[in-house]
Order: structure tokens, then C-alpha cells, then sequence
């Protein structure tokens, strides 16, 4: 009966034009559960990406679709196919690792070669085919140099072309640019994208860096010790968090601890201390007024000025102290103690230093945001 | 809470103080003869082998007298051809030889995978009983491990009690050459084991998924990924136990009972039985000679550099 289940929903995948579905899959090791009931599906040509701290299982469910690893519980499907006892060499996935794994005895287009010749290519195309690729990472020509000749980001872009160039079913990608310098990584995400967008092959990247999540991908998910906490478009997992985790994890936030007052049509009355706030109940989670809750507040929708005039069109306008300031160059992080908020402090940022006197330590400043970005989560 | 105690351990004071005294005696602008001075130590032991060696290359020169048991004063080649044309030794020069080459080529194949369990294994005790098992011969001796095995493999071993009560038998399983070349293999392979460990340790996990996830079921990731990644160290286990076997004493002698002689058991005969040194230094000779060239010429086959005894500038 299992099976007659499996084949129907295989049929639908074909149909759906679904690359991979992994549905309800854990990973138990002895101490921990480090993948727990995780169930996602991607579209073919789809860029996916796996946001997520430490230990929070992302290694381990990607080591899984490779093949590496058999899941617990679940079951996981490839282009229409369950892979459960397909081994790691007959799956058709690239998987770029976090140190690269080239292999240091071969040369840069041996490296290429391997898994056409691993899966018995015809010889002939070898040579092209390799040759093709190569062009494709911007490597022409450095077909015969040895791996430890390589830049960083030369190596790393070997890695991409051996990866890809046998036309996988799917591309796993195990933060591969988390040991680069920033200006490389930033130059090798855009170039991960343009070549994931030339091929269209469908990816599966893991990473804790929320902006590379951001600037890559179609889909996020965001995980957090072995589950899923989201899984959207990357505007949507920005500007409406499902969670206090997600809000936590993406952006500069502040949280406030408040107590509700009143819930209606969307909208919490909230008290803090000794002030009075209202902010947006965010997503379907329900608040019960005498209850605890916490307010998250990112630093981009805090505005700061020296006068309550400055701030005329933002619903909430309050005053505080300047408690720290923090220079980092393209903007400055005002960190305001809001009058009334007791020690929990309420962070802004400044996107137009240039334009603007900075304000000292110690300053009377006026902070202001509107109600819809005041986002409020059961405690 | 764990507890720190803010003083320094005793061995860190007592290092500081070593400092103190070699900074006195050696000034920090001879740093850079530091390196030489630690060399002399190991410099000195290995060249009193070679005022040895110069004595016995002395002694290789004269023929032993046989009127007198004495050497003769005079220099001549005569021990050398003998040592090179007497069927003796050249029967014996070959056995080694021939049995140094199968040893070293089984032992490899044997010890590769003991040495790939032992590195890749995630059971704790599973690597602490190979490592047992691999140390355990180092402690118990050669001498006493040969005897081991007249024990089991005797006329009236256990083996052949074992296997006359299923009514076959007796064989004799001693006193020949397998019998030797199988007491060798199990003496090399904790030295080949020691020697590819490391190599095999230094190739990450990653390198070998990543073979896997590019096509190569197991097989063919040891074979195009594996095997040639631990090549310095494979290169490293056959110098050892090819040289080990080939100058081996203990286990021709108890294993191969006088009938399976190799070259340093003659040596040793001719230096504590006819008492000709002569003779006996020109076969030592000659062995270090024939062992060195063959050593030598493998080197140059597979290239120096395969050893990894060459610092790394990068990572
Ligand atoms: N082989 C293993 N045996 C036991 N526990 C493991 C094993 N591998 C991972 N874990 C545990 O599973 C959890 C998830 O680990 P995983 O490597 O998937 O995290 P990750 O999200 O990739 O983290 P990072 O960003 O640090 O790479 C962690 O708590 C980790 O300690
Ligand atoms: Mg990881």
C-alpha cells in the first residue's frame, strides 16, 4: 500500500514539474535530533536556500539528498524518483563542499574530467566538454595547471565546473563560500547565480550568512534546531518573519518585552513599562490581552531626529537618550533608550551619515516607527 | 563553574627557567645555528654506526687465514668473490630478495585496510582494539612470536592435532620458506600499518564523498582517489618492510629452522660459527649495497618528492 502511495505521488511530481521533495524526513543520531520532521518541496531550475545557526541541522539534511546519510524516518524524491536505495554514485547531484574536496593529484581539468569519466562519457566529448566549462566559471585555458597553483576563488570556481559538468538533476551547495574573504564571496555569489541562472539547474544552498540568502535565492528556508521555522521568497521571509526566530535571526532586531492590553482587527494596544504602544500582530498567532508578548522592531523602520517635528508622518513618535553609537562607514547604528522602556533599548540606523550631524552619546533624540512595523509574537 | 588555578604549573615554571639558562648560553644572534646544534645529538649516534661500517669494510679486505684462524695483512677482492659466486650465497642472496619483494607487496595489501579501518572508523572501541592488536606484537618480541608459531604450526602443533581429528594430516607447515614468508608478513604489518596511517589520516572525509557524489562507487574512488592520495605513505610502509624483511634474522632463523636461511642469518654464521669476519663483513657489504641500490632505484622510479618529507609553503 506504501508503494501504491509513493508511485501516485512520484506521478504527481513528474506532472508538477517538482525537482526534489523531501517530506517528513528526521535525522536521530544518539544525542541529538538533528533533522526533525522537515518537509519541502522545489521547483525544477528553482534556487533554494537552507539560512540557518550552527547545529541547526543544514549539513546533515543536505548530506542526506547527496546520499550520504539515510534519514531516520521520511522520504526523499528526485526528479520523480524516491532515492532511499539509491547510494550516494548513482544519484545525479553536484554537491560543491565547504573546502572544495578537489582532488590534489589531478590537474584542474582532470579534476573536470573525473565524473565524466566516473560515468563512463564517451571519450571523445571529454576534452570539449571539459573545455566548455571552463569557459563557463571564466577559467579558459588553465586546464593544465595543478590545484595548489589556484587562487581561493580559481579553486573554488574548479569545484563549480566539476560539479556541474556531467548536467546533474540538482546542485547542493554546503557553504562553499564561507571560508572566502568578503569581497571574493560577494563576487562569488553573484557569479554561483549567473551560472545557476545560465544552466537553470535547480540548487540547494546551505548557509548561516543571511545576506548571501537574500541576495541568491528563490526560495528560503529557515531552520532552526532541526525544523523548519520558513519557507518563502526572500522579501516575504524579510518583511514578514512567520516567527520571534526568524525575525531574530534576519536583519539588525530589537525585542521588547511588552504585556497586551487589547488585540483588534490585527492590531495589539501593548503596554512597557510605564508606555503605552501598539503594534501588528504578525501572522495567525493569537494574543491574549493580560498576556506577555515580545515586540520586534527592526533597525531600518526607526527613524531618529532631534526634534518630534522631524517625524510628523511615522505613527509612533517617542523620546529617548542616545546610549551608543556605532560608525560602520555606509550607516551608523543609534542605539536609543527609549523614555519609560526601562533598560531595553530601541536600535535605528542613520542611511545617510553625509547628510546628517551625529549625534553624541548622551543626546535627546526623537525615535519614530510606524505600527505595521512593530511586529508583535507571543512570548 | 570549573575551577582555574591561577598559578603556573610547575612544568611551565620549570621550562621558563631552562629558557632563562639557554638564552645565556646561547644568545638569540646564534639563533639560526639552533637548528644544527639539535642535529649534532642524532649526528653523533649515526656516525659511530659509520666508524663500524669502516671497520668492517676494513675487514671484508682480508681473507681469513686458514692456517692460523687469523686474517691475513694482505688486501685482496677474494672474500667479495666469493660471497658473489658461491651457489650458497647466491641461493641465499636470492631467497632474501625474492621473499623481501613478496613480503613487502602482501603486507601492503593487507595492511590497507587495517589501516583504513583504524583511521576512518567512527566506533571509539573498535580503533582501540585494532590499535591493541596492533601493538600487542611490538611488546611481546620476535623471538618469542617466532616460537609462537612452532607452537601452533608444529608436528604436533594445534594445528595439526586440530586437523587430525578430522583425520587429515599431519602437514608439515614449518621449517620451509612459506612458513617463513608468512612469519615475515605477520611481523611487517604493524610497520606498514604505522606508515599509512598517517598518510591516509591526512586525506579528508570530504575528499572521498566528494568522488562519491561525482560517480565512483568505492572501488574506483579507492582506486583514482584513495590509493594514489596515499601513495607517500604507501611508498614509505614498502622501503620499510622491504629493508626489515630483507636483513630480517629472527624469524628465517626460528621459522625457517636452518633450511631457509637469509643473508643475515649467514652473516651471522660466518661471524659467530667459522668465525671468518672477512667473509662476513664482505656479505654485510654487500647487503647494505644491494639494499641501498634497490631502495634507491624504487625512489627514483615513484620520485622523492612521493615520500612527503618536503616542508609545504602553502596550507
Ligand atoms: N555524525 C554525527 N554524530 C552525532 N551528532 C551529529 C553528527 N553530525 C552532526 N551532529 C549533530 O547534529 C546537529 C546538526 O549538525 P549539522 O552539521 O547538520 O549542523 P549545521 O547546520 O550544518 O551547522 P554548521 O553551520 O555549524 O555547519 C548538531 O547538533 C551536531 O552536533
Ligand atoms: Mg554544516
Amino acid at each position: 500500500m506504501g508503494e501504491a502511495v509513493t508511485t501516485s505521488a512520484t506521478r504527481t511530481d513528474a506532472v508538477r514539474n517538482i525537482a526534489v521533495s523531501v517530506r517528513r524526513v528526521s535525522m536521530a543520531y544518539p544525542a541529538v535530533l538533528a533533522v526533525d520532521d522537515v518537509s519541502f518541496e522545489l521547483a525544477k531550475g528553482s534556487f533554494l536556500t537552507i539560512l540557518g545557526p550552527s547545529g541547526s541541522g543544514k549539513t546533515t539534511l543536505l548530506q542526506m539528498i547527496a546520499g550520504f546519510q539515510a534519514p531516520t524516518s521520511g522520504e526523499i524524491v528526485i526528479a520523480g524518483q524516491p532515492v532511499q536505495s539509491v547510494p550516494a554514485y548513482q544519484r545525479s547531484i553536484g554537491m560543491v563542499f565547504q573546502r572544495l574536496a578537489l582532488f590534489p593529484h589531478l590537474t584542474v581539468a582532470e579534476n573536470v574530467a573525473f565524473p565524466l569519466r566516473m560515468r563512463r562519457f564517451d571519450a571523445r566529448t571529454i576534452p570539449g566538454r571539459v573545455e566548455r566549462y571552463l569557459d563557463l566559471v571564466r577559467l579558459p585555458g588553465l586546464g593544465n595547471r595543478r590545484i595548489q597553483q589556484l587562487s581561493g576563488g580559481q579553486q573554488q570556481r574548479v569545484a563549480i565546473a566539476r560539479a556541474l559538468v556531467f548536467e546533474p538533476d540538482l546542485l547542493l551547495l554546503d557553504e562553499p563560500l564561507a571560508s572566502l574573504d568578503r569581497k571574493l564571496r560577494e563576487e562569488m555569489q553573484l557569479e554561483f547565480r549567473r551560472i545557476q541562472r545560465e544552466l537553470s539547474v535547480t540548487t540547494i544552498n546551505v548557509t548561516h550568512d543571511q545576506r548571501e540568502a537574500l541576495i541568491m535565492s528563490d526560495e528560503i528556508i529557515v531552520m532552526d534546531r532541526g525544523r523548519i521555522q520558513q519557507m518563502d521568497r526572500p522579501q516575504r521571509t524579510y518583511r514578514q518573519p512567520a516567527n520571534r526566530f526568524v525575525a531574530g535571526f534576519i536583519g539588525l532586531t530589537a525585542f521588547l518585552p511588552v504585556e497586551v492590553r487589547s488585540v483588534r482587527e490585527g492590531v495589539a494596544r501593548l503596554r512597557i513599562g510605564g508606555a503605552e504602544l501598539q503594534g501588528t500582530v504578525a501572522g495567525d498567532d493569537t494574543l491574549l490581552p493580560g498576556g506577555a508578548a515580545e515586540a520586534a522592531l527592526r533597525a531600518e523602520q526607526v527613524r531618529v531626529a532631534t526634534t518630534g517635528a522631524g517625524l510628523r508622518n511615522l505613527d509612533t513618535v517617542l523620546e529617548g537618550r542616545v546610549e551608543d553609537v556605532i560608525f560602520e562607514g555606509e550607516r551608523i547604528v543609534y542605539e536609543v533608550l527609549v523614555d519609560g522602556f526601562n533598560e531595553h533599548r530601541v536600535r535605528a540606523f542613520d542611511h545617510d551619515p553625509a547628510l546628517h550631524a551625529e549625534y553624541p552619546i548622551g543626546a535627546h533624540v526623537f525615535v519614530g516607527w510606524n505600527v505595521r512595523d512593530l511586529l508583535v509574537f507571543p512570548a | 563553574m570549573r575551577h582555574y588555578s591561577t598559578a603556573y604549573p610547575l612544568s611551565w615554571r620549570i621550562f621558563d627557567a631552562v629558557e632563562a639558562l639557554a638564552k645565556r648560553v646561547w644568545p638569540a644572534r646564534f639563533a639560526p645555528w639552533l637548528p644544527y646544534l639539535l642535529l649534532l645529538p642524532a649526528l653523533l649516534v649515526t656516525g659511530l654506526l659509520v666508524i663500524g661500517l669502516i671497520e668492517i669494510a676494513d675487514s671484508s679486505l682480508h681473507v681469513l687465514d686458514k692456517a692460523t684462524f687469523r686474517s691475513s695483512e694482505s688486501y685482496s677482492l677474494e672474500n667479495f668473490e666469493r660471497a658473489l659466486t658461491a651457489s650458497l650465497f647466491r641461493n641465499i642472496g636470492l631467497r632474501s630478495f625474492l621473499g623481501a619483494i613478496l613480503v613487502t607487496a602482501v603486507t601492503l595489501v593487507l595492511a590497507f585496510p587495517y589501516a583504513y579501518v583504524l583511521v576512518r572508523t567512527e566506533s571509539p572501541i573498535l580503533r582501540k582494539l585494532l590499535l591493541i592488536v596492533l601493538f600487542l606484537p611490538f611488546f611481546i618480541g620476535q623471538v618469542v612470536r617466532a616460537y609462537g608459531w612452532l607452537i601452533i604450526l608444529g608436528n604436533e602443533g594445534i594445528l595439526n592435532t586440530s586437523l587430525s581429528f578430522l583425520g587429515i594430516g599431519p602437514f608439515r607447515l614449518l621449517f620451509n620458506y612459506w612458513a617463513v614468508l608468512f612469519g615475515l608478513v605477520q611481523t611487517m604489518i604493524p610497520f606498514a600499518v604505522l606508515m599509512l596511517a598517517p598518510a591516509l589520516t591526512a586525506i579528508p572525509k570530504e575528499t572521498e564523498r566528494a568522488a562519491e557524489s561525482l560517480g565512483a562507487n568505492w572501488i574506483r574512488t579507492f582506486q583514482y582517489v584513495v590509493i594514489p592520495l596515499a601513495r607517500p605513505g604507501m611508498v614509505g610502509a614498502a622501503i620499510v618492510v622491504f629493508t626489515l624483511t630483507l636483513t630480517d634474522f629472527a624469524i628465517p632463523a626460528v621459522l625457517g629452522g636452518g633450511s631457509n636461511d637469509f643473508i643475515a642469518n649467514a652473516i651471522y654464521d660466518q661471524f659467530f660459527r667459522t668465525s671468518d669476519a672477512g667473509l662476513g663483513s664482505a656479505l654485510t657489504l654487500l647487503l647494505i649495497i644491494a639494499g641501498s641500490a634497490a631502495v634507491g632505484v624504487a625512489l627514483l622510479l615513484v620520485g622523492i618528492g612521493t615520500l612527503g618529507l618536503a616542508g609545504h609553503d602553502d596550507d
